[in-house]
């Protein structure tokens, strides 16, 4: 059997992420649709949790010396052709699964194998792993796939409300027993207890902290999650769940556009401060609108706010440490 | 940038390790920014040695607001109410105590100072007066963010309503009329978190905050066991012709599935805003800290029972069930 080479997730394997991801999600729509190539490396480490508590992991990742949770984001175009190769470094069997338009099928350990399919299903989704459900999905076999409607730089679905730029928030929650028993090729057999929540692979970190500020570490600080605008820059945010728990996502400052659930457009655009997203790759699109705060007085057009889940559980880190959990910052510059 | 961030940088980590001192708080109370005489003004101090006696006979320690002193209040939170239009002081006093708090109006969107989130602003030491403008008509609630983890689970948090400017018995500015009003709170407790300290788990140590197991379900702070079927806090009588507006709030941590007993609400908004068009449901299914304004208008006498039913977030069962009553004659 093949030595297990262990990664650690740090600074250059965060840095590669964004250097794929270029930070929020980047888009230029085509005319045409083209043929997206990629590869995808699937890898496992550690990743050191804001207790110091290093948590194995698998990942999707971009180069096969990397260990990347979640899996590098995808924005692609409606009718594109998506050729997606998977290099399977581990001994174990994965797969790639995006429900309605591919599934590989079992890959097994040392295999590579190449899946085509055409994008043909609007809107934001993850990509995850299919086997040995859902443990390998939750042990970091994950990411987000965008599909953008034809020819449209600025609509989530043909005929959406409008937006300016746009990110993908994947949470998760960590149970490390889980991960362990998957690490030593077990089923879990706990009661599930996440003790980490993250967002894009990171969890909070505040003033006095010396991680805080570091964009490789700090949710709120990571140009993939902090939501950074003036007033009139109106970002839709594709929030996808790979966890199994339902949350509670709360907005500071401004009320966002609700778009869609689980993928299904919504007869009626609501206002909510307040929005619940659905366990199990669960989905919610909604417009962060960066208006003034409404509230302020004397008004405000500028500010530092949170964006946080209000199932106050997800704010913490090993059973404590408040302020560590799933949360990220809203700048208004 | 923040003009507190570099001091909270040097003096953000307090105490030591362990599950003694506080860490990552950001003491202050200074001046408001852009101060002006307000229309409302409101009072809060806190309290920290209130309790609740549940229908078993047991009492579980709660905190809350007062509206002055330390002595214990009552449970939630006196309520807040505004009319739309107007500025708002809520001068929060927190002079001289072992422990810090701030006051978040959930819901409402000022400027970062007047949030009331610690770690973006300040928790507060000695008196601070968030200053805010009510400018959109509907139901809100206000809570610790401090430790928020712990402090909104042991109770402080309270009602914040802004009526349009038509005043109550209207829900939004040229909206739906009512002519009865109920608010339900519905909140679970685990008792096991009731007997931590305000800074538990702050500087790291594991006390079991990740991991919520309710033991009682409440209603705008009655036991959901019994009491909430007919205690007049929560349960509602009314007559035949009447309009009913209740005003719904997650105040737990948990999914909550509300029933209302074969009645079928109108649902005229959310979070403070109103829908474009109203909704008919026979049950709402909801996540922390989401509120909707139901408004019922029952044709038949009756007693129609209400159900909360508080889900597990991960496989959706029912953990508890807390119950209260809407008579119709």
């Amino acid at each position: 059997m093949k030595r297990r080479t262990f990664l650690r997730a740090g600074a250059a394997g965060v840095a590669g992420a964004m250097a794929g991801a270029g930070g929020l999600l980047a888009w230029s729509p085509r005319a045409h649709a083209a043929t997206v190539t990629r590869t995808l490396y699937i890898t496992e480490g550690f990743t050191t949790q804001p207790d110091g508590v290093d948590v194995y992991a698998r990942s999707f990742a971009d180069a096969d010396n990397r260990l990347q949770v979640p899996g590098a984001p995808f924005i692609v175009q409606e009718g594109d052709t998506v050729s997606v190769t998977i290099v399977n470094t581990l001994g174990t069997t994965h797969s790639f699964v995006i429900p309605g338009m591919v599934d590989s099928g079992p890959i097994a350990g040392g295999e590579t194998r190449t899946v085509s399919f055409t994008a043909d299903r609007v809107g934001s989704h993850l990509y995850h792993d299919g086997e040995n459900a859902p443990y390998n999905r939750l042990v970091g076999l994950h990411g987000g796939f965008a599909v953008m409607p034809s020819g449209s730089g600025d609509e989530l679905y043909a005929g959406s409300p409008t937006f300016r730029k746009q990110y993908t928030w994947v949470m998760t929650e960590i149970d490390p027993a889980w991960h362990e028993r998957v690490r030593n090729g077990r089923t879990p057999n706990t009661a599930y207890t996440p003790r980490y929540f993250t967002i894009n692979g990171r969890s909070m970190r505040v003033p006095g902290h010396p991680d805080y500020g570091n964009p490789d570490i700090d949710a709120g600080y990571a140009p993939d999650t902090r939501l950074s605008g003036a007033i009139g820059d109106r970002s839709l945010v594709r929030i996808l769940n790979a966890g199994m728990a339902m949350h509670s996502v709360h907005f500071h400052a401004n009320h966002v556009e609700w778009l869609a659930r689980n993928g299904q457009p919504r007869a009626d655009v609501w206002r909510k401060d307040t929005l619940m997203l659905p366990n199990d790759m669960g989905s919610l699109d909604v417009i962060y609108p960066f208006e003034p705060p409404p509230d302020a007085w004397p008004p405000v057009t500028t500010g530092y706010y949170p964006m946080h889940l209000h199932d106050e559980m997800t704010q913490t880190a090993g059973g404590g440490f408040y302020q560590f959990g799933l949360a990220t910052t809203i700048a208004f510059k | 940038m923040f003009q507190y961030l570099e001091k909270y940088r040097k003096e953000g980590r307090k105490g030591s390790g362990g599950s003694s001192g506080a860490c990552y708080v950001y003491p202050d109370a200074p001046a408001t920014p852009g101060i002006v005489t307000p229309d409302v003004t409101f009072e809060r101090s806190v309290y920290m040695n209130g309790s609740v006696t549940m229908d078993d006979g047991n009492s579980v320690r709660v905190w809350g607001f007062t509206e002055g002193g330390m002595m214990a209040g009552q449970f939630p939170s006196p309520a807040m109410r505004v009319t739309e239009g107007q500025i708002v002081h809520t001068v929060f006093s927190n002079n001289g105590m072992m422990w810090l708090h701030t006051i978040h109006h959930h819901g409402i969107e000022p400027s970062t100072e007047n949030d009331g989130v610690g770690h973006y602003s300040f928790d507060v030491d000695g008196t601070y007066t968030y200053q805010w403008k009510a400018a959109h008509a509907g139901t809100y609630f206000y809570h610790c963010h401090t430790n928020t983890v712990l402090h909104a689970e042991m109770g402080m948090y309270g009602a914040l309503i802004i009526d349009p400017p038509e005043g109550p018995g209207t829900l939004y500015a040229g909206g739906p009329s009512y002519d009865v009003e109920a608010v339900w709170a519905c909140d679970e407790f685990d008792s096991s978190w009731h007997s931590l300290d305000w800074d538990a788990g702050t500087c790291g140590a594991d006390v079991g905050l990740n991991d919520l197991n309710p033991d009682y379900f409440l209603i705008t702070g009655v036991d959901g066991a019994q009491s909430a079927l007919t205690d007049p806090r929560v349960a509602v009588s009314m007559n035949r012709g009447q309009r009913l507006l209740v005003r719904y709030i997650n105040a737990g941590y948990l999914p909550q599935r509300i029933t209302f007993g074969g009645l079928s609400a109108e649902v005229h908004g959310s979070d403070g805003r109103p829908f474009p068009r109203p909704v008919a449901v026979t049950s709402l299914t909801t996540h922390s800290a989401e509120r909707y304004d139901c408004i019922f208008a029952p044709s038949r006498a009756g007693t129609y029972e209400v159900t909360v039913e508080y889900l597990d977030w991960v496989d959706g069962s029912v953990l508890g069930v807390a119950r209260t009553r809407i008579e119709v004659a």
